[in-house]
């Protein structure tokens, strides 16, 4: 940790001491975001295309991160997307649960 | 108790392209099992018992119908076409509901809030080594300088709406006169660049996180 501390001090040395203007917490999210980054994958579209599919093998206890991982990560990426799955699931739920 | 009606795809579909009594039962029973559901989908997003719900849920079940039928070509059988024919209901209804809800606001109303919050907040929860917390604080001006050098003002500004104020991605494209689609792909875009940028400085996002959650 302290060398990469030091690296980091001589990194960013060029940029002086200037305090970030955009919140904390935003920056923290980018990196985040940044580390989670592919260079392929899924837009909405794709995804919306397999979400029946996807919700359904969920349901089913399959492990959908592995068959299915480009739709695992946009939903891990894209809030919109990750609402409505977790909406037909609440539906699919409740339809397989026993009367 | 989900509705007792029983098809199989094939059936659905045979029976949605017939004519007259066929296609209206199968429809009463289709509306049925989209009403059955909402209730679900919604639950954290609107209650049953809202005076709104009753009329959201009519729309919703009408316009769902609309779009199946449609599509009906474009479904492929790889689900139970109930679940497709769900999965369409879920989009039509919270597109709704989140255009209800961001309705009053729009993009530059929340740049400008932001724009009146600039100090940057300190990592307030946390009580790092004042060093650490000076590293941060010289990690983020440098992170925030390296977004607004490769960025475009339309990338920052779908990055802020949506990282920053929680809007929709729904919303942002609509009030940017995008699909979400294609907003979605601009910010894979941003966020690929911001990588690229990082490699090229010689780091990695994963050794810029352990700082940022270094205590």
């Amino acid at each position: 940790m302290r060398n990469l501390i030091e690296r980091l001090r001589r990194w960013i040395q060029r940029d002086g001491r200037k305090r970030p203007a955009l919140p904390s917490e935003f920056l923290g999210k980018v990196a985040r975001q940044i580390e989670a980054t592919h260079d392929v994958e899924y837009s909405c579209d794709d995804v919306h295309r397999l979400l029946d599919q996807f919700a359904e093998a969920v349901l089913r206890g399959e492990d959908v991160a592995r068959l299915m991982p480009l739709v695992q990560r946009h939903l891990d990426m894209c809030p919109d997307c990750r609402e409505e799955f977790e909406a037909l699931l609440r539906i699919l739920k409740a339809g397989s649960a026993p009367a | 108790m989900p509705p007792m009606t029983k098809r199989t795809n094939e059936q659905w579909l045979s029976d949605l392209r017939a004519g007259g009594s066929q296609r209206e039962t199968a429809l009463v029973d289709l509306r049925a099992d989209i009403l059955y559901g909402l209730p679900y989908a919604l639950a954290g997003w609107l209650s049953p018992d809202d005076p709104h719900f009753l009329a959201l849920a009519e729309e919703v079940a009408q316009e769902t119908l609309m779009r199946a039928l449609d599509h009906l070509d474009s479904f492929e059988g790889r689900s139970q076409f109930t679940t497709w024919v769900h999965k369409i209901a879920v989009r039509v209804a919270l597109t709704e509901l989140r255009r209800r809800h961001w309705k009053d606001v729009s993009l530059d109303s929340l740049l400008e809030r932001e724009e009146g919050e600039r100090s940057p907040r300190a990592m307030a929860d946390r009580t790092p080594e004042p060093e650490i917390a000076a590293e941060q604080a010289d990690l983020l001006a440098h992170l925030q300088r390296m977004m607004t050098e490769e960025l475009t003002a339309k990338q920052l500004r779908a990055m802020m709406a949506v990282g920053v104020q929680g809007m929709p991605l729904e919303e942002a494209a609509r009030r940017m006169g995008m699909k979400r689609n294609a907003l979605y792909k601009l910010l894979h875009d941003a966020r690929l660049r911001l990588k690229r940028r990082l490699a090229r400085e010689g780091l990695s996002a994963a050794e810029l996180l352990t700082v940022f959650e270094y205590k």
